[in-house]
């Protein structure tokens, strides 16, 4: 059986007097699309920013494929945080061919990563135009392009349907269900509630840093469950 | 990736951004183009003995009629100018991905940030180098447009070239305060403030031991009231440089992505 691809154990991290993330739990396995949801402040991207190394916890540790962020092997991990990885001045093809290089894709390698990625992201139309001058929903399919252009084992991705029409949700649904099917493991957060119900295996509700259960994937109401168990927890604190 | 594979990985990508950007483009234009035009008009304002503020502050620029006076003029205008103008690509270089907010999207890669950072500041070096060098090539075309009798030497030309490297090179210092205040206005800021430190330094006698305000002195050398500057002061400018780059690639290695 192979190994977790995440692990959080009793991962915790404070900001002043705030605490974002409380004694976290939680393994992601390979071939698991594994959601976050929670309200804003939550806790969601706190916990991802430390699987990655972005800010450290104050107890407990972060695993990626094993080990923890400062010797993590970085080549199998992809990621999309905040914002983009795309460069206004830089067409979609220079900046995917940057997030190859980046990424440590074989130079005689990296044309034939860049046009699978602009295909399967259905970006050609604007493969030659700079970054600068595409819509919202297109630079988050080239954040998306650019975060999984060296095909990872893991991948975090927060909000990733954030700004995407309806046909950018239905690609981005699919091709993670790929990345899935193929052995891969991701954490995804979002605010879409329906969505992540659809595509996740598995569901953990973080409210106040702190993990209060999970949602049932594929159920159905997920709106209502989330909302209760979190007023369920906002009365036991 | 071992060191060399990440840093040359990374020298690509920031060689892209650098030559695709707007902002490089006009200041280098701005330099190589603009700051030789303006020291040709200002000189040909001296020469001819033209009325106002204007040729009034012309003549105090220039020692001498002839080439010498006016390359001198040149480095002069270099001096300050050139800070200005690398410090805005420097601090744009940095500073962007924090404004862009693509500086998370630089964790978790195989190419480190120490990489990323050691790329930018190799990058940035070879570009000031060959403003240095065009600036040299332009100003002695315009030049030749005003200044009438004798012929340029290629001593004043490499001293021209070696005030305006030196200025650019102490203008590479301030990535340090656009990577820590996280944004180009620090680096700006950084820049104006070095600006003006370099010109209190001269006014109060020790600007020879102010590396920012040493490429200003060279350029006047020989000046009344001006001592001369020792190989060891020259050799601070890239030493005290060095010493904010080193920071600079530490801050990247270590900070948080914020």
């Amino acid at each position: 059986m192979n190994a977790p691809a995440l692990v959080a154990e009793h991962l915790t991290r404070h900001f002043d007097d705030i605490t974002a993330v409380n004694g976290l739990d939680l393994r992601v396995e390979p071939g698991e699309i594994h959601a976050l949801v929670g309200l804003n402040g939550a806790g969601k991207t706190t916990t991802m920013q430390m699987f990655l190394g972005m800010t450290e916890p104050d107890d407990g540790r972060a695993l990626i494929l094993g080990e923890e962020p400062p010797t993590a092997d970085w080549s199998r991990v992809g990621h999309f945080i905040d914002a983009p990885f795309a460069y206004g001045e830089l067409s979609v093809r220079a900046n995917l061919t940057a997030a190859g290089m980046l990424h440590g894709i074989p130079r005689d390698a990296i044309d034939d990563a860049v046009s699978t990625a602009v295909e399967r992201y259905q970006l050609a139309q604007w493969e030659d135009k700079r970054a600068g001058v595409l819509s919202t929903g297109n630079l988050q399919r080239v954040g998306l392009a650019a975060a999984t252009i060296h095909r990872p084992d893991v991948l975090l991705l927060d909000e990733p349907t954030n700004r995407l029409d309806p046909a950018g949700v239905v690609l981005v649904r699919n091709l993670l269900r790929e990345i899935a099917d193929g052995g891969g493991a991701i954490l995804l957060s979002s605010h879409h509630l329906d969505e992540l119900a659809r595509i996740s295996d598995d569901i953990t509700v973080l409210h106040r840093g702190r993990d209060i259960g999970r949602l049932e994937a594929g159920g159905v109401d997920v709106e209502r469950r989330f909302f209760a168990m979190v007023y369920e927890s906002e009365v036991a604190t | 990736m071992n060191a060399i594979e990440q840093i040359r990985a990374a020298i690509t990508v920031e060689w892209w951004k650098l030559r695709r950007s707007a902002v490089t483009w006009t200041t280098t234009t701005l330099m190589v183009v603009l700051m030789p035009a303006l020291s040709a008009a200002f000189y040909s304002v001296a020469i001819n003995g033209g009325r106002g503020p204007l040729a009034t502050k012309a003549e105090i620029f220039l020692s001498s009629p002839g080439w010498a006076g006016y390359l001198g003029m040149t480095g002069q205008i270099a001096a300050a100018a050139a800070l200005v103008g690398v410090g805005v690509v420097v601090s744009w270089v940095f500073g962007r991905e924090h404004a862009d907010r693509t500086f998370p999207a630089l964790f978790a890669l195989p190419v480190g940030r120490h990489a990323v950072a050691v790329a930018k500041l190799l990058v940035l070096t070879a570009w000031v180098m060959t403003v240095a060098a065009a600036v040299m090539v332009t100003s002695w075309m315009a030049g030749a447009l005003v200044v009438n009798g004798g012929s340029v030497t290629f001593g004043g030309l490499v001293e021209l070239g070696v005030v305006t490297l030196l200025t650019g090179i102490s203008g590479i210092c301030v990535s340090l305060f656009a990577s820590v205040g996280r944004g180009y206005l620090p680096g700006v800021g950084a820049t104006i403030l070095l600006i003006i430190a370099a010109q209190v330094s001269v006014l109060f006698g020790t600007g020879a031991w102010f590396p920012p305000a040493v490429p200003g002195l060279i350029a006047v050398h020989g000046a009344p009231g001006i001592p001369p500057v020792s190989a060891i002061q020259i050799m601070a400018v890239p030493a005290f440089t060095g010493a904010a780059c080193a920071a600079t690639v530490a801050w990247w290695g270590n900070a948080a992505a914020g």
